[in-house]
Order: C-alpha cells, then sequence, then structure tokens
C-alpha cells in the first residue's frame, strides 16, 4: 500500500511538470518550433523578447495594473470589514453578501457587464477600465479576508487605543492595519496575482494599451514560437522567486 | 447625536465605497447586461422591452444549444476526474508524506499554477501537438506510424483543464483533510474500524462538505472559462464562453452574447442549488 | 469486562527526547488507577501505549496477561476516551455509541438497544437521535464514555477528560466516573495533571515526573507519606525544611540529612515537634482555613506557609508559638 501511494505521488508531479517542464526545456531551443527534437541550447529567444518593446510594456502594464487596482481593492475591502466587523448595521448581512458576490460570477460575465456599461455611458476602453474590472474581482477577496482577520485580539486593542483619545483614522492607521498586517498583505499579494495572470477581463476591457496575458495570447495567434515560450519561463520564474522570497523572508520571519 | 448612532455613521461611511463600488461596476452592469439580453440587433442595438427572441434562439438553434451542452459535458467531465485525481494526492499528501515535507509536496505538487493561465494552456498544445512531445515519443519508439490528433480535441481540452483542477484540489482537498483531528481516525480504530472501515464511515462522511465545494469551484471556473477551450479545442466544436465571445466578435452581437452570459450565470446557479446542502459551514 | 496491566521496563523516545524511561507499574484488575503529572512528564505517553497507538522501544506491556507487542488499537482489549471526545459529529449519539458494537457485526436493532442502554447508564436517556453538537460539553463528555464502555472494554483509558469542564460539573463528573468504574468493574486509567481530581477518584494514584514514577500508592498514602520531594510538592503545598546530619532548625530529628516535610495544615498552636515562636508575615482568609505566612525565631530565613482555624484572628507582626502534629523525613 505505501509503495502505491510513493507511484501515484511520482505518477501525479509527473504529469503536473510535464507541460512545464516542456515550455522551459524548449524556450531555449536553438531553431524555429518549440518541439522536438531539441537542436541546442541558445538564449536567442529570450534576447528577442527582452527587446521586443511591446512585451516589455505590457509588462509594465501589468505591474500598473495589478499594483494600483489591488491597493484599491485592499483599501476599501479593509475599510468596509473593518465597519461591519465592529458595528452591526441594519442590512449588514445584505452589505456582505452584495461584496461578496462578484466571487460567484465568471470573469467573462463581469467582463462582458462592463463592456455593456462603458459603451453604453461612452467610456472609452483603457487600462483604467480593465483596472476597474481587476478592482470588482478582487475587492470581495480582499474583503472577505480581512473580515475573517478580525479578532478580539485586535479589537480589545482599538478600545484601549480609543480610550487614550486616537481619533478613528489614527486607529485604524497605527493600530487596526498594522495589527491586520498579514492578512492585509496576504490579500495584496493574492489580489495582485490574480490581477497579474488575468485574462479576459483585460483582453475585452482595453483597446490599444495592454497587459501582458493579452499581449501573449496575439502571440499565440501566430503560432507556436519559442519566443513564447520563453516569455512564459520569464513569467514562471519571476514568480516562483517571489513566492519564495516571500515565505523565506515574510513566512520564516513571522515563525 | 448618541454615540451609537456617531459609530453607526461612521461604519456607513467606511463601508460606502467598496459598496458603491460593487453597485457602480458589478450590479449596475449585470443588470444592463440583463437588459441587453432582451433586446435584439438591427444594425444597431435597440432596446426592445421584453423581446425574448435571444433566449429562444439560444434553446431553439441546435448549434447554440449543443455549445452549452459541451459546456456543461466538459464541465462533469473535468470536474468528476479532478477530484478523483485530486483527493488521492491530497490525502497521500497529507497522511504519507512525513510532517517537514509535507509544505514542499504540497508546493511541488501546485508550482505549476505559477505560469501564466494563457502559458500554461499553450504548453499543452506542445505537449499534445502533431509535433509535439507525445507524439514524437510515440513515433519514435515505434509505437504509432502516424502522429495521433490529440490536440485540437474535446480530449485536449479535458487534459488542459484537468491539469489545472488537479492542482486546486490538491491545495482545498489537503487544507480541508489536514484542519480534521486525527482523534476521529484514532476513535474509530480504537473501537475496532479497520482501515477501510474509518475511511469509509468516519473520514470520506467529515471530509465530503469540504471536496464539494472545491468541486463546486473547479465547476464554475471551469464552465466559465474561454482561454482553455479556445487553445486546445479546435474548432469542431464550440463552448458556451467560445460562443459567447464568438458573438461578440464577429457580429457585435452584444444582445445575444447577453442573454447567453445570462444563461451560463443561470446554470451556475442551478449548480449551486445543487450543492448547497454540503456548502455549508459543516459542524465540528 | 476487566483484566489487568502489567507495564515492565517500559521506555519510549521521540526522537533525542526520553518520554519514558524503563518504567514498571502493575494496575490489578478493576482498579482505578490514575496517572497524575505536569505536562511533558509522559502520562499521556504511558495511555498511548497501552491502548497500541504506538510501540515503546523497550519493555513489554501485558493485559490480562497477554503480551500486547504488535496488536494495534483495534485488536487491544482497550478502549479510550479522548481529551476532545472525538464524537463523529455526522452521526448521532445512538450511533456514535454503537459504532464499536457496528464495527464488531453486532445487528442494528441490538445496537440499537445496547446504545440506549448504555446512553442511560452515563444519565442521558432519551436523547438517542440527537447530534454531538447539540450537547453540552458535559454531555458530550458522557456519551463519549458511553461509546468506550459499550464495547466492554477489559481496560478503560481516560486522557484528561474532564479539562475541559468547569469546576463544579468536573467535581460532579468525577463522583459519577467513580460511581460508574465501580458498577461496570472495568480497569479504569485515567490521566490528569489536577492532584485534588486524582485524590478524589483514585484507588491508586502514580505521581510521574520526567519519564519517570516519582511516587506510587492510595491517596491518603501518597499525600500523607510522599517518597519524593517531587511528589510531596505536586500534592499540595508543602514546606521543606533542611535536615543536616540528624539537625534541623527546630532540633534533633530521627535520620541523616535529608529533608524535613511539613503540610501546612499540619502546623498548629499544638503538636509534637515544636516550631518555637514565629512571626506572622501576612495571613489571607480562605474559607476553610486562615493561610498565613510566618518566619520561625528559630529559622529567620525559612518562610512557612501554614493553614490555621478559620476563626483565629490574627494579624501580620504578631507573634505565635507554634507546632508540627505531623511530618515526614526524605533522605537526600
Amino acid at each position: 500500500m505505501r509503495i502505491l501511494s510513493w507511484v501515484y505521488l511520482c505518477l501525479a508531479y509527473a504529469f503536473v511538470f510535464l507541460p512545464v517542464v516542456v515550455l522551459v526545456v524548449f524556450s531555449f531551443q536553438d531553431g524555429r518550433l518549440p518541439v522536438p527534437p531539441f537542436h541546442g541550447f541558445s538564449l536567442q529567444w529570450y534576447e528577442k523578447i527582452l527587446s521586443d518593446t511591446g512585451l516589455m510594456t505590457a509588462l509594465w502594464h501589468s505591474a500598473l495594473v495589478a499594483f494600483i487596482s489591488s491597493a484599491l481593492a485592499l483599501v476599501m475591502g479593509f475599510l468596509a470589514a473593518h465597519a461591519l466587523a465592529r458595528v452591526r448595521l441594519p442590512g449588514s448581512v445584505l452589505l456582505r453578501g452584495v461584496l461578496i458576490a462578484p466571487m460567484t460570477v465568471s470573469y467573462l460575465i463581469i467582463a462582458l457587464g462592463l463592456l455593456t456599461l462603458f459603451n453604453q455611458t461612452g467610456i472609452k476602453l483603457s487600462l483604467w477600465t480593465a483596472g476597474i474590472g481587476h478592482v470588482v474581482i478582487n475587492l470581495p477577496l480582499c474583503f472577505a479576508m480581512a473580515y475573517a482577520a478580525m479578532g478580539d485580539h485586535q479589537k480589545t486593542a482599538e478600545r484601549a487605543a480609543r480610550d487614550l483619545g486616537a481619533t478613528e483614522a489614527q486607529v485604524l492607521w497605527l493600530i487596526s492595519a498594522p495589527m491586520l498586517a498579514p492578512a492585509l498583505a496576504a490579500a495584496f499579494f493574492l489580489s495582485v496575482t490574480f490581477s497579474w495572470d488575468e485574462f479576459i477581463i483585460a483582453f475585452l476591457l482595453t483597446r490599444f494599451d495592454v497587459t501582458l496575458p493579452v499581449e501573449i495570447w496575439s502571440m499565440l495567434r501566430s503560432g507556436l514560437s519559442p519566443a513564447t515560450n520563453a516569455v512564459g519561463s520569464l513569467v514562471f520564474l519571476v514568480s516562483i522567486t517571489a513566492v519564495v522570497a516571500t515565505e523565506v523572508f515574510v513566512l520564516r520571519r513571522a515563525k | 447625536m448618541s454615540l451609537a448612532s456617531q459609530e453607526r455613521t461612521l461604519a456607513r461611511g467606511l463601508v460606502a465605497p467598496a459598496v458603491l463600488w460593487t453597485l457602480a461596476f458589478f450590479v449596475v452592469p449585470f443588470l444592463a447586461m440583463l437588459a441587453l439580453s432582451f433586446a435584439h440587433m438591427e444594425g444597431r442595438k435597440i432596446v426592445q422591452g421584453f423581446d425574448p427572441g435571444n433566449y429562444l434562439r439560444a434553446f431553439g438553434d441546435w448549434s447554440q444549444l449543443k455549445a452549452l451542452i459541451n459546456s456543461v459535458e466538459i464541465t462533469l467531465t473535468v470536474t468528476v476526474i479532478s477530484v478523483l485525481l485530486a483527493w488521492p494526492l491530497a490525502a497521500i499528501i497529507a497522511w504519507r508524506v512525513p510532517q517537514r515535507f509535507q509544505r514542499l509536496a504540497l508546493l511541488l505538487a501546485v508550482l505549476p499554477f505559477w505560469t501564466s493561465y494563457v502559458v500554461r494552456s499553450y504548453s499543452w498544445l506542445l505537449v499534445l501537438g502533431k509535433n509535439g512531445v507525445i507524439n514524437q515519443a510515440l513515433m519514435g519508439l515505434g509505437i504509432v506510424a502516424e502522429p495521433l490528433a490529440l490536440a485540437s480535441t474535446r480530449t485536449a481540452t479535458v487534459i488542459g483543464f484537468v491539469h489545472f483542477f488537479v492542482m486546486l484540489l490538491t491545495l482545498t482537498i489537503y487544507a480541508n483533510l489536514v484542519q480534521l483531528s486525527p482523534n476521529y481516525a484514532r476513535a474509530a480504530q480504537d473501537l475496532g474500524a479497520g482501515r477501510w472501515a474509518t475511511f469509509a464511515h468516519v473520514i470520506l462522511p467529515l471530509t465530503l462538505p469540504g471536496v464539494i465545494t472545491g468541486a463546486f469551484v473547479t465547476f464554475v471556473l471551469c464552465i466559465g472559462d474561454y482561454i482553455t477551450p479556445q487553445i486546445l479545442g479546435g474548432n469542431t466544436e464550440l463552448t458556451l464562453p467560445q460562443l459567447i465571445m464568438l458573438q461578440m466578435g464577429r457580429s457585435g452581437n452584444f444582445p445575444m452574447a447577453s442573454a447567453l452570459s445570462v444563461i451560463l450565470m443561470a446554470v451556475v446557479s442551478l449548480a449551486y442549488a445543487g450543492c448547497s446542502r454540503w456548502l455549508r459551514l459543516d459542524r465540528v | 469486562m476487566t483484566a489487568s496491566v502489567s507495564i515492565q521496563s517500559v521506555t519510549q523516545t521521540y526522537g533525542a527526547a526520553i518520554a519514558l524511561n524503563d518504567v514498571s507499574l502493575d494496575i490489578a484488575a478493576g482498579e482505578f488507577v490514575v496517572l497524575l503529572g505536569p505536562s511533558g512528564c509522559g502520562k499521556t505517553t504511558l495511555l498511548n501505549l497501552i491502548g497500541g497507538f504506538a510501540e515503546p522501544v523497550a519493555g513489554r506491556i501485558l493485559i490480562g496477561g497477554r503480551d500486547m507487542a504488535g496488536v494495534g488499537p483495534a485488536q487491544r482489549p482497550t478502549t479510550t476516551v479522548f481529551q476532545d471526545y472525538a464524537l463523529f459529529p455526522h452521526m448521532t449519539l445512538a450511533q456514535n455509541v454503537g459504532f464499536g458494537l457496528r464495527m464488531r457485526g453486532m445487528g442494528r436493532d441490538q445496537r440499537r438497544a445496547k446504545a440506549e442502554e448504555m446512553l442511560d447508564l452515563v444519565g442521558l436517556p432519551a436523547k438517542s437521535d440527537r447530534r454531538p453538537h447539540e450537547l453540552s460539553g458535559g454531555q458530550r463528555q458522557r456519551v463519549a464514555l458511553a461509546r468506550a464502555l459499550a464495547v466492554a472494554p477489559d481496560v478503560l483509558l481516560l486522557d484528561e477528560p474532564l479539562g475541559a469542564l468547569d469546576l463544579k460539573l468536573r467535581r460532579a463528573m468525577q463522583d459519577e466516573l467513580k460511581a460508574i468504574q465501580r458498577r461496570v468493574g472495568t480497569t479504569f486509567v485515567h490521566v490528569t495533571h489536577d492532584q485534588e481530581e486524582a485524590m478524589a477518584i483514585a484507588d491508586r494514584i502514580v505521581v510521574m515526573n520526567a519519564g519517570k514514577i516519582a511516587d506510587l500508592g492510595p491517596p491518603r498514602q501518597v499525600y500523607l507519606h510522599p517518597q519524593s520531594l517531587f511528589s510531596a510538592a505536586f500534592m499540595g503545598e508543602i514546606n521543606q525544611i533542611p535536615v543536616q546530619d540528624g539537625q534541623s532548625p527546630f532540633g534533633p530529628i530521627a535520620g541523616a540529612t535529608g529533608t524535613l516535610l511539613i503540610r501546612p495544615e499540619a502546623i498548629g498552636l499544638s503538636g509534637t515537634l515544636p516550631l518555637g515562636p514565629c512571626r506572622i508575615l501576612d495571613a489571607a482568609f480562605f474559607g476553610t482555613h486562615l493561610r498565613a505566612h510566618v518566619a520561625p525565631q528559630a529559622a529567620p530565613d525559612l518562610c512557612l506557609t501554614v493553614h490555621l482555624p478559620p476563626t483565629s484572628t490574627i494579624t501580620a507582626g504578631e507573634v505565635l508559638t507554634l507546632a508540627a502534629t505531623d511530618f515526614v523525613f526524605l533522605e537526600a
């Protein structure tokens, strides 16, 4: 039974890693097609994509949209969570439901809805419209995570601060936010991750300035190329490095 | 103003931005889309009260209905296969892998999550394509003479989906298994239950709600996905998201696309209704 | 049913840490034994070894004369009441209690009848179809007990079962546990860190410390005649007075070098061992007694804890002549 478990584990890992290994290996292909046979080791495709201004601009756009939309989602989500956790408003349950609702809807539909709205109100498509869409998908996440993190420990600390004369703004900035920092950081990190990789909303709601996934999509239109492999491998590498770094520096230190 | 009502006003003020944003950019657009679904095309869009034409077409026209059927079939297949594959993986990591390696084992199992979703689907093309890794390996070993048509098929779409959702489900099922008190299994054994009896009577029922929640999330994400079927599915059959995009792109038929989107949401709601019994927090 | 338990030179390690160090103990059939000690003393480890959840690194465990090496929990004639009860949340009380019987192949009607009988025994009649989450902590504890007893084990193991209950409920449950044990006659091995609980229910107390047995015997013996400094201090407040070559600050003591042990309640205005005049440092009323700290003039560096009758009216600074009525000398 034990051996069966280890065999299954190995097979599972093989399945999970297969496409990624193929992706990375053939990003170094010395040849035109990212498929076997492997002709030789070459960095030409990495050079090509790193000098591709379209890609680099899209990368920059992705970062902008991700960070700004995530920051906005985090601030609004945190404030809402703080308020709803502390004060019993009439209709709290309804409000919570409304804020969480977008999590259950496909991104395609959210994108379509926004597209309809922007068309009807004459708002032009741009990175901003894509950013608005990303806030919509990340706000429920930030709200939920902040809400779940609110606990008695932090509530009593806030009470003590108010008792000592702090204004609400000071309480939020000096007490609540720092105490909830791990949960807020996690929510921000997740939001950035979702926004960074998000395709359909960005695709439908941008026009000339695009994000990285949209740019990669248009690369796919022109067929298989090791350049795509190179982009994918770089994104993969950067993402893993970020995750490992977070794990090592942030989470280890917290222990 | 009393202290309590001051607090309430402040709270309302703090909640307002989030609620307003959601209303403006989620609720209103959805309502607009809903209204649009009852319009029809005449070169330009005309809001025509209650014209259910789009919905009738969606169910009456075979090519449209087929897309819905394809989506449901593919999604159910993917969900079942992914759960069946992910459950043992999560269980092995939770209970067989030594404690100090569990985090690493889990991380390895979901590492490809961090490739871009688009690129991840693309990389299955490299594996399943006519010149892809699998075909070249099979031909190289002499097992087949002609390359197999693996890519651009429903099978490829399913494989591409299963690859993603096995990782997602492994994460969620693992989290569920790990928070199960080990004393339940010990108590069962203590009272005379063997391995299988412990699993069937205790472990399975207690972890089922978590598994079903994961399966539901898989269902929702899978049925609404445009990317994987578009890259791996080929042009012979379409899924609902692909049909929606088609209606928008080529013909600019927003009303039709809206109607199809509403139908997609309805399917998801039905699935939610079906699972809701387990989706409540379980009492432990 | 019931059986004896024999623990022979058992050692258990977790990596480099020694949890049990060559422990031997004989428990008679039908005895109510309490393993008492602080966290990390090895009492829970010992319980787990008896239950079969782990195998000792060295030594043997016999139940009813049979060597239990290689025998898993399912096959051992023991059942355990876990600290968090581990009631199956998705089953009714009757199904929970009947689970062990189901594993033994008993039919449904028989199981239900037996389950109701057991729930009756623990004081929960007419609740068979409820679920665990509908019950209070104390009620859940009884269900866990009923479930463990339903399969008529030879030995019942209890892992700090009363820890989650409040004081009043705990006292009530202690009495009930004792009564139930007398009724069914099964050997009970009960783990706790509460010495009052131990004294309330045990036939014999096994005081454990750092993987070894520090003392062993009926409650009266362990409290009044402790065999180690550790067990003396663990069983309750105690005054420790150094004795050097038969000499103590209060006169000669039969014995050489070691420690003189006197319980606070053994010190009063008269007794066999005079302590001489003592200055009261402070006093606090505790209901059943007046607890005072005193410094004897014969040994001004010592601070003795004394329990005086609750009607005493003394104040700090007063000097009282005290004597001990009972004491124990432990060789160093």
